[in-house]
């Protein structure tokens, strides 16, 4: 097993873009991978002729990927909008990696994030020396996919300042990126494209101006419809977790996803699952992502300091501190939440206990 | 000679086109249609250039109305197509089912049954409503039984469509059938699919299929017979396999003989296509009338059509969409078909494209389009000549004069009943309500005096039962309310019912029923003992007295009887108002004030002083109600009958402690009733009652205060807390006997004075610091 912490979608999932690859006959947009259809395939899921499984990478609506897909095919830009955690930027990922066999050319969109870091930079020392020139020229992610004809990924666009922003509307129109101090540009190559994330729940971000917004097509990703999908996509992530962590615990039961899930549905939704109980909603977004990190982290506490087995214990924590996010109004909800709901449940005895002696 | 059977699914744009390209090029001799064929005879009237879809036949049957069946055709029906080929062409065209005079005898045969036997539901018809049978029913159990079928049997297209690896039936069909360009052996491939599914399914015993079956191959049988060489039958194409192999025609004899009959009549009515869509519980209905509409009438756009009408209502509704937003969205559409290996992008990659272009992502935008769009609320229009019952005839010719125009959108009207055409208008609408026709709305408008009315109008295709039934009353508009409320009005056992119904009566302009009203109520008050009841009518008949002023209408002969009304109940209320229970009290005392009310506004002096001796009366009759008797005491202060001296001894008296705390409090209960303002200002009203509280010990202040609460509640928030503020200063704050005590910081006080001053509204006192 390799030292890196994490590896691209595309290491990860290499044989399964190989064999789709194999696969694949139709007629290719220029410089992609692969299919439009293959790249659905990819995300969603399902059996090659050859029997190879692919794995679901997103699982939900398959109409919402293919208007991804569709997207990429024509000259808009793609805009993954959704609360946190509902998988933007995961899908973003194995998006480009599928469409670009490359998911590295990225930007993180922060208040603090400068024209420079999106069209280009100088390296000054040599600026100084040698007076502008291409070898001065520091490339950002956008130049580079641009000149390869790649996909580049902008994470949190409404995070960057308006202003900055801006500098996409003639990258994402005329596609040409002009350097004027050298009196030259850069053309993008065919396959170019831009998919930017960004989440509807923050207050205080830079709203797109309608020019920019006119450039890309929307694509709202929500959170999951039922109950099964969304242990489903615990249950897949936590697994992908394990191995790649090697944790000493056992293989998490089903039932204990099923509960950490139905938690969060309620709390998430404000009703109990029967739609007989009123529940007061707290002030995090309890994504589906934050789901399956409470579970990865039970399965640490359970590998490390108990007996490899997941129980309730390992759990309590973790949900804890996923509802609690404002410790005074968020506790008054949880505690209500705990003493009305999750007591009255025979079976839920353990994690009422251990979440009790934690508060 | 040869028979074509052409199997089509009941308003589909592609089999519209199939159908029309099909027989221009056969060039068939007679058309056969799948139809009722009782309406053969008004079949003559397609192509007529002032009916035009979706228009319906409407077939019923004339002495039990409710039994009634519209068949709607849209101009992108099959069977549209065909007749007007027919027309157009000049050969025969006749319809084919099962006669509807069979089908409803049957029908009522077997209701007849069911009503014996309980009830026994095994409901009829199983198979693809849209491929079977496009009549649509008005009965609403029609509706939920068919939702139950198709939840016991699986639709049998969604048979193939699995098979074909389509989610949805409808879908499926559409891109197989619909949105074929080319047409070659499109009829015969779907004969054959229908085969194999019939073959496939185990097939139901029923009797009404087979009956339409038969009578449809008794039909084709008949025109071959009348030796017409080219035939062309347009059915359902679940039928289309059992027209091809014809069994022999005595079995078919066999089955239609000695059917029941009854007598039926047809007409022509103009439909809505948001009535063909399914939500209003046709079966046959379609998800997107108006998106059938625009493939049949450019059956080659790419979207780039669709998108202009899409982002021409998005303008309409103030929401920027520039042309490159279309053209994003049609190469996006375009795409996603391409990307779901789609010949065409249909509405759903259109819908999809729609939403993440020009909505970024927002679902609830493409709710407008699917209401303004893809069902739409066209509505059709026939000939003002066709065969119609002569109310319908009447309500048309009004509905033009007066230019309110039957639409299925909603309109609001506000009219001026000072104004001649408003008035009229008014009228008529007013007696369409008599009539029980839903399409106009009264609402309530605030503050513009009793000349102005409101009226929200929504026209709904199926009001032409309601018309038809009640045509049996008479031929125009006011003949028929007239004698409906006339037929009402003798049936009705309570004064209440004929009092609305003169209510109603009045503003319609009947003088006629009016007439027929007034003496019925008269004969019924004479009649009734019960003195609630009369004066529970009583507001409503001074209201119809007081609209005579501006309707011009002879009011003086309601305000006759409510004359002769009011000096019955003046009779026996004070009786009324002995021995009865707290609750009966409380629902009498509601009705004393309506009724005070009516009095005041009836502005008779005669009348006043019947109604004041009548309270006076009771207020002093001991064993009235204690909750009445405190009320009409108030009354009689309110009328200034009773003042000063007499109405503080008339309250000390009823509060006195001799009388029993709860009985006290009651009174009391009643006395204040509604208006905590009068207690505010009158000063003497105040120190009576303020004073008994003040002297009740501490027992019996406890005993009343559950009581004197609920007196309270009643009142505003903001009295309450004036009556608080006065309690607290003693009730000194507005006036009464200042404190002087001397004792008080007299520089401290002037300095509060002039908010005092700005609070009474008095002018500012001079050098007063504001």
């Amino acid at each position: 097993m390799s030292a890196i912490l994490r590896s691209h979608a595309e290491q990860l999932f290499a044989q399964e873009l190989e064999e789709l690859q194999k696969q694949d006959s139709g007629k290719r947009p220029a410089n992609w991978k692969l299919t439009p259809q293959a790249v659905v395939t990819y995300l969603i899921g399902g059996k090659l002729k050859n029997g190879f499984e692919i794995t679901p990478k997103y699982i939900g609506s398959r109409r919402l990927m293919e208007i991804a897909v569709a997207t990429l095919t024509t000259d808009r830009a793609l805009l993954l909008y959704g609360l946190p955690g509902t998988a933007k930027s995961w899908v973003s990922e194995h998006l480009s990696a599928a469409v670009s066999g490359d998911s590295t050319m990225i930007i993180q969109g922060t208040a603090g994030t400068s024209e420079e870091s999106i069209r280009y930079g100088w390296n000054y020392a040599r600026l100084l020396a040698e007076g502008p020139s291409e070898n001065a020229l520091v490339e950002t992610p956008v130049m580079r996919a641009m000149k390869e004809g790649k996909i580049v990924r902008i994470e949190e666009l409404t995070r960057i300042g308006a202003d900055v922003q801006d500098t996409l509307i003639t990258i994402l129109s005329e596609k040409t990126l002009p350097v004027p101090e050298l009196n030259t540009e850069v053309q993008a190559v065919k396959g170019f494209n831009v998919i930017a994330t960004a989440n509807n729940r923050d207050k205080g971000v830079n709203d797109l101006s309608s020019a920019l917004k006119r450039r890309f097509n929307t694509v709202i990703l929500p959170v999951p419809d039922s109950m099964d999908e969304e242990i489903d996509i615990v249950r897949r992530r936590v697994e992908s977790y394990e191995k790649t962590m090697e944790l000493p615990a056992e293989k998490p039961a089903l039932e204990e996803i099923r509960r950490i899930v139905t938690i969060f549905r309620e709390l998430r939704s404000g009703v109990t699952l029967d739609g007989k109980t009123k529940i007061k909603v707290p002030s995090g977004t309890l994504s589906t992502a934050e789901a399956i990190s409470v579970v990865n982290n039970g399965l640490a506490m359970a590998g490390y300091f108990g007996d490899g087995q997941l129980k309730a214990a390992d759990l309590a924590a973790g949900v804890i501190g996923a509802v609690v996010k404002d410790p005074v109004q968020d506790k008054v909800v949880w505690q209500e939440y705990l003493e009305t709901v999750v007591k009255p449940r025979d079976a839920w005895k353990d994690i009422y206990r251990a979440c009790r002696d934690l508060i | 000679m040869a028979t074509h059977i052409l199997g089509i699914r009941h308003h589909g744009p592609g089999s519209a086109t199939n159908v029309k390209q099909f027989l221009e090029k056969l060039k068939p001799d007679i058309i056969l249609v799948e139809g009722p064929p009782d309406a053969d005879g008004i079949l003559e009237w397609v192509g007529h250039e002032e009916l035009k879809p979706p228009v319906a036949i409407l077939a019923y049957q004339p002495d039990q109305v409710q039994q009634a069946v519209f068949y709607p055709f849209a101009e992108f029906s099959p069977e549209w197509q065909a007749i007007q080929y027919a027309r157009k062409n000049k050969i025969h065209v006749r319809f084919m089912d099962l006669p509807l005079a069979h089908r409803f005898a049957l029908d009522n045969e077997k209701k007849e049954q069911e009503a014996a036997k309980e009830k026994v539901a095994t409901p009829d018809t199983g198979e693809a409503p849209s491929l079977n049978h496009n009549a649509w029913r008005n009965a609403a159990e029609e509706v939920t039984e068919a939702a139950a079928i198709t939840e016991i049997r699986r639709n049998p297209l969604s048979w193939l469509a699995a098979a074909a690896g389509f989610e949805d039936d409808e879908k499926w069909w559409e891109h197989m059938f619909e949105h074929r360009q080319h047409n070659e052996q499109v009829f015969e491939a779907v004969q054959e699919a229908m085969q194999a599914l019939r073959d496939a399914l185990p097939q139901k015993d029923d009797r009404d299929e087979q009956l339409r079956e038969a009578y449809m191959r008794k039909i084709i049988r008949q025109a071959e017979k009348e030796m017409f060489p080219e035939i062309a039958v347009i059915c359902g194409a679940w039928h289309a396999p059992a027209l091809t192999g014809m069994p022999s025609q005595k079995a078919d004899n066999e089955l239609l003989k000695g059917l029941p009959k009854v007598k039926v009549e047809c007409t022509w009515t103009p439909w809505s296509y948001n009535r063909l869509s399914y939500y209003s519980g046709y079966g046959a209905g379609i998800g997107s009338p108006g998106w059938y509409e625009h493939v049949w009438k450019h059956p080659n756009d790419d979207g780039t059509r669709w998108m202009a009408g899409v982002a021409k209502l998005f303008r309409k509704k103030d929401m920027d969409t520039s042309v490159a937003h279309v053209i994003e969205a049609v190469r996006l559409a375009e795409s996603l078909a391409s990307l779901r290996e789609l010949p065409k992008a249909g509405l759903e990659e259109l819908n999809e494209a729609t939403l993440s272009v020009l909505c970024n992502g927002e679902n609830i935008l493409l709710r407008l389009i699917e209401d303004e769009l893809i069902v739409s609320n066209k509505m059709g229009a026939v000939p003002t000549e066709t065969p119609k019952p002569p109310l319908q005839v009447d309500i048309e010719k009004q509905q033009k004069k007066l230019r309110l125009p039957a639409s299925a959108d909603w309109k609001d009207y506000i009219l001026d009943l000072r104004k001649e055409n408003d008035l009229e208008r008014s009228i008529f609408l007013h007696r369409l309500q008599l009539l029980e026709l839903k399409w106009a709305y009264k609402s309530d408008i605030s503050g513009k005096g009793t000349f102005k009315e409101q009226w929200r109008l929504q026209w709904d295709p199926a009001f032409t039962i309601d018309i038809i039934e009640k045509g049996t009353w008479g031929n125009t508009a006011a003949e028929a309310a007239t004698r409906y409320v006339i037929k009402q009005a003798a049936e009705a056992a309570e004064l209440k019912t004929v009092s609305t119904l003169l209510e109603n009566a009045m503003p319609a302009e009947l003088p006629g029923a009016v007439q027929v009203l007034i003496e019925r109520l008269n004969n019924l008050s004479a009649a009734s003992g019960d003195v609630i009841q009369l004066m529970e009518v009583i507001p409503a008949l001074v209201n119809i007295s007081r609209y005579g002023n501006v309707r011009k209408t002879d009011a003086a002969l309601v305000t006759d009887i409510v004359t002769g009304m009011i000096t019955r109940i003046c009779v026996s209320l004070p009786n009324a108002c002995t021995g009865i229970a707290d609750d009966a009290a409380q629902a009498l005392l509601e009705l004393f004030f309506k009724m005070n009310d009516a009095v005041n506004v009836l502005q008779q002096p005669e009348v006043t002083t019947q109604w004041q001796q009548c309270l006076q009366n009771i207020a002093t009759n001991p064993h009235t109600a204690p909750v009445i008797a405190g009320y009409t005491t108030r009354l009689l202060a309110d009328y200034k009958l009773l003042e000063g001296e007499p109405l503080i001894q008339a309250f000390y008296f009823a509060m006195s402690t001799a009388t029993a705390p709860a009985i006290a409090a009651a009174w009391l209960e009643g006395f204040l009733k509604g208006s905590g303002t009068l207690l505010l200002i009158d000063i003497n009203l105040w120190s009576v009652v303020n004073s008994w509280v003040a002297q009740l010990d501490d027992a019996t202040f406890t005993q009343v205060l559950p009581l004197l609460r609920r007196t309270f509640a009643n009142f505003t928030a903001s009295e309450r807390r004036k009556l608080g503020e006065k309690v607290k200063n003693g009730g000194s704050s507005t006036a009464g006997t200042p404190v002087t005590d001397g004792n008080f910081d007299a520089d401290r006080a002037r300095k509060g004075l002039p908010v005092v001053m700005l609070l009474l509204g008095y002018p500012q006192p001079e050098g007063g610091n504001t």
